[in-house]
């Protein structure tokens, strides 16, 4: 509202200050500093001196008939006894302009000099290459004045240029945070594991939703090149599933014993360790004692050598949904972890993770999985492996339900997690078992001190 | 006359808009104030804010008849001029390992490193009463002031040297419709050893015709007199100005965070934050480098050709001798590049990926992360 009012200010203003210099302002010549005597070569004898003067014209010409009319605009004479300067050209041949707005800069001896367009209008052909020299006074470029219609080059325009829908995002949006407390670390829902979740692959143009302006949306449609990484991706998936004979097995988990550890730790955690104490560091901790447990689930099959290859540590990829897409960073060695360490690794990627400061050696590898669905509400689905492992744990939405215990109807905090396995190397009954340990664990992290 | 009158007329009419607003904004006060000439020092060390500052003075206050002063100094960063390559002008591996932010001034001329040993200088005036070497004989002037047998000059290219050899200050401008600034820094206390490992170029093998900056031998002003120091100085500066021109401003100090008297302020922050401002801005270039990759058994010289334009690779070529990388690798990588921007997170991501589908090999595996890490290191 204040911009808004100070424009008008500045255009009241200038009117008055025409009425008031009347004709004098021809007379009067810019002294130094950058004259803006754009010589508009059109119907324009006098050389403008200071740049009211051009306003005053153009008030006092408002019928004037230059509809579609090609002016040559030319680079304004340089201050300071300085002859040339480089051009910079903000707009491309094509582009609308309106009238001041800049079209290109012009870079003399460390001074960026903007160079405005006289008119409203079409930019028709840049006299200029980029980075060249220009001498004041030289012709610069050309502009069709008029009304713009160059509507229905802008949605080709958009999808030439096309941000790969991976990298498709408003440039001032912030990451947004990593929770770091329960869970976590946010990753996708349990479907897909692509470069981008679906839903962030947003029309990167849509068009106006109202074109015929009669309040009746518009039926168009427009399409989107997949980029290579996406389409290597989907191959890959798709891949996967023909290879992998693919099932998921599901089980529950009552989260009352370890919201109750938390609840009675996190204070003295945040304090020791600096860092907050979630739910993600006893999945994780789980997972890698039922993997050692279940050294097949921690295998992969090398299809080409027709081998089973069974790794003697556990590296634990979390899938992290961020603005631009999924990235898997990784968690090495668990097995030699402890809570605190695991949440402090977390910590860390999740940092990097926001700051896109994610390294090649931070994303690559991983003997397993853990995909957490939870942070988007997800309360039930089956994760689709990450090739080339054998096995992936999806984590849910902690749901508070009634529960048989003991005889007795209890609510209880509970939330069902899903283990996707292969089923060419991982039988039904270790599947089971494993995902029973993580059950175990997480229930009652006792069984972890005990090695039961 | 008439315009200072109508905007005092509207500050008055916008101050019974916003009765319910404790202040109106900077601009407002400042014509409230009737002077012609201010003198204002930023509380922010932010490079974002304190730039965005200087635009939005440039954008909303009325320099027609008024002129400004504006002191300001940075937390550790590196700015580079409007039409600059930042690949080119500063290390980059080295600013994301110590968190230096870098940011892209929208005023012409070189790459400066900026501390708090940095003092910023900006002379607001309208186009008409732009003169750049009053404006930096004012710094001189302050600063023979304190002491008046120092050796200051400035050269004809707007620098300042000290003894006729180093140079304490550097400049750059902008001259926008009806109004102008000149910045200027001054190298008070800065950290030498750092300035020295950042502006290095990122990779080898730039071509460009992008703005390249003129490295210069430079000393701080401390090493010549301890008894310099950045606020002495600034204080000098504003007194000299005040002289100068005949002002009487006291300094006014200004937060560069607050959108209530500085409507839009935030918006024009987070501009100069972005991906597409810093990097994309940067002129179409070319690298064209050659690198050695080894692992443990052996090492072979690699090549890579691409073309940036707007920061996103137009166009990429890999090579790498067929004997130790198969080619379809490096190609698949190459491809991959391409419609990305030319980043190492991006990469990295893109690596990633790359490298899960790769047959189990180890060796393999092994020379395609070099190769994956080597060329996000270029970034």
């Amino acid at each position: 509202m204040l911009s808004h009012s100070r424009c008008v200010t500045r255009n009241v203003s200038r009117f008055i200050a025409v009425i008031s210099q009347g004709n004098n302002v021809l007379a009067r010549q810019a002294v130094s500093g950058l004259s803006a005597s754009r010589s508009v070569t059109v119907n324009n004898p006098a050389k403008c001196g200071a740049r009211s003067s051009v306003f005053q014209i153009r008030y006092f010409r408002t019928s004037s008939a230059c509809r579609n009319e090609v002016i040559t605009v030319k680079t304004p004479a340089f201050a300071e006894s300085v002859t040339e300067g480089d051009v910079r050209w903000e707009k491309a041949v094509g582009d609308s302009v309106k009238e001041d707005e800049v079209v290109c800069e012009i870079e003399t001896d460390k001074t960026s000099v903007q160079v405005p367009s006289p008119a409203a209008g079409v930019i028709e052909e840049l006299l200029v290459p980029d980075g060249e020299k220009v001498e004041g006074g030289q012709a610069l470029f050309k502009l069709r004045k008029g009304a713009v219609a160059a509507q229905a080059a802008e949605a080709p325009a958009a999808v030439a240029a096309p941000p790969p829908p991976a990298a498709a995002t408003p440039p001032a949006s912030a990451v947004g945070p990593i929770p770091t407390t329960m869970p976590p670390v946010p990753p996708v829902p349990g479907a897909a594991i692509s470069a981008t979740p679906v839903s962030a692959i947003k029309p990167t143009d849509a068009p106006a939703a109202f074109a015929d302006g009669r309040g009746i949306p518009a039926r168009t449609e427009h399409r989107v090149k997949m980029n290579r990484m996406r389409l290597r991706i989907a191959q890959r998936l798709k891949e996967a599933q023909n290879t992998c004979a693919m099932l998921t097995t599901f089980n529950e988990v009552d989260m009352s014993n370890i919201s109750e550890m938390r609840k009675a730790y996190k204070d003295t955690f945040l304090k020791k360790h600096n860092i907050k104490l979630g739910f993600m560091s006893a999945f994780v901790k789980a997972s890698a004692y039922a993997l050692m447990d279940q050294p097949s689930v921690n295998g992969v099959i090398d299809d080409t050598t027709k081998e089973v290859v069974y790794r003697d540590y556990v590296d634990i990829s979390v899938a992290v949904a961020t603005p631009k897409g999924l990235v898997v960073p990784v968690i090495r060695g668990v097995e030699g972890m402890n809570f605190a360490d695991i949440e402090k690794t977390i910590n860390e990627l999740g940092e990097k993770a926001r700051k896109n400061e994610l390294a090649v050696e931070d994303m690559d590898g991983g003997t397993f999985t853990i995909s957490n669905g939870g942070v988007f509400g997800s309360m039930f689905g089956t994760p689709i492996i990450n090739p080339p492992q054998s096995a992936i744990l999806g984590m849910h939405g902690i749901f508070d339900r009634p529960v048989a215990i003991g005889g007795k109807v209890e609510i209880r905090p509970m939330m069902y997690v899903a283990l996707t396995y292969d089923h060419r190397l991982i039988d039904g009954r270790e599947a089971v078992t494993f995902l029973r340990k993580i059950k175990a664990v997480v229930e009652d992290p006792r069984v972890l001190l005990l090695d039961l | 006359m008439m315009l200072r009158t109508f905007s005092n007329l509207c500050a008055q009419s916008q101050a019974c808009f916003r009765s319910a607003r404790a202040k109106s904004t900077l601009s407002a006060v400042i014509d409230e104030t009737g002077k012609s000439g201010l003198i204002l020092k930023s509380v922010s060390t932010d490079i974002f804010e304190n730039l965005a500052l200087e635009d939005w003075i440039h954008d909303h206050v009325d320099l027609q008849n008024r002129s400004m002063l504006f002191l300001w100094s940075n937390a550790p960063a590196v700015v580079i001029g409007r039409h600059q390559n930042p690949w080119q002008e500063c290390n980059l591996q080295v600013m994301r390992q110590k968190g230096i932010p870098l940011a892209r001034r929208r005023s012409g001329g070189g790459t400066v490193f900026h501390d708090l040993g940095n003092v910023n200088l900006t002379f607001f005036t309208s186009k008409k009463n732009y003169d750049r070497h009053r404006n930096l004989q004012v710094v001189t002037s302050a600063l023979k002031g304190l002491r008046p047998d120092m050796d200051v000059r400035a050269t004809e290219r707007f620098d300042i040297l000290l003894n006729g050899q180093h140079k304490i200050s550097g400049t750059a401008a902008k001259l926008g419709r009806t109004a102008a600034y000149h910045h200027c820094t001054l190298l008070c206390s800065a950290d030498r050893a750092l300035l020295s490992a950042v502006l290095k170029p990122t990779c080898q093998g730039i071509k460009s015709n992008a703005t390249q900056s003129v490295p210069s031998p430079v000393k701080n002003l401390l090493d010549e007199d301890p008894t310099l120091d950045c606020d002495t100085i600034m204080d000098s500066v504003a007194s000299q100005y005040n002289t100068e021109f005949g002002f009487s401003s006291p300094v006014t100090l200004v937060d560069p965070s607050d959108e209530l008297s500085l409507p839009g302020i935030q918006r024009m922050a987070r501009e100069l934050l972005a991906w597409e401002w810093t990097f994309g801005r940067t002129p179409k270039f070319s690298i064209c480098t050659t690198f050695e990759l080894k692992n443990d058994t052996s090492i072979c010289n690699a090549t890579l050709n691409m073309d940036i334009k707007n920061g996103i690779i137009e166009s990429c070529d890999i090579e790498v001798p067929s004997d130790w990388l198969p080619v379809e690798l490096s190609r698949e990588f190459s491809l991959h590049l391409i419609g990305g921007k030319l980043c190492p997170y991006q990469t990295s991501v893109i690596a990633a990926e790359l490298l899960r589908t790769i047959p189990q090999n180890k060796e393999l595996e092994r020379k395609m992360y070099n190769l994956c890490r080597r060329v996000v290191f270029m970034m």
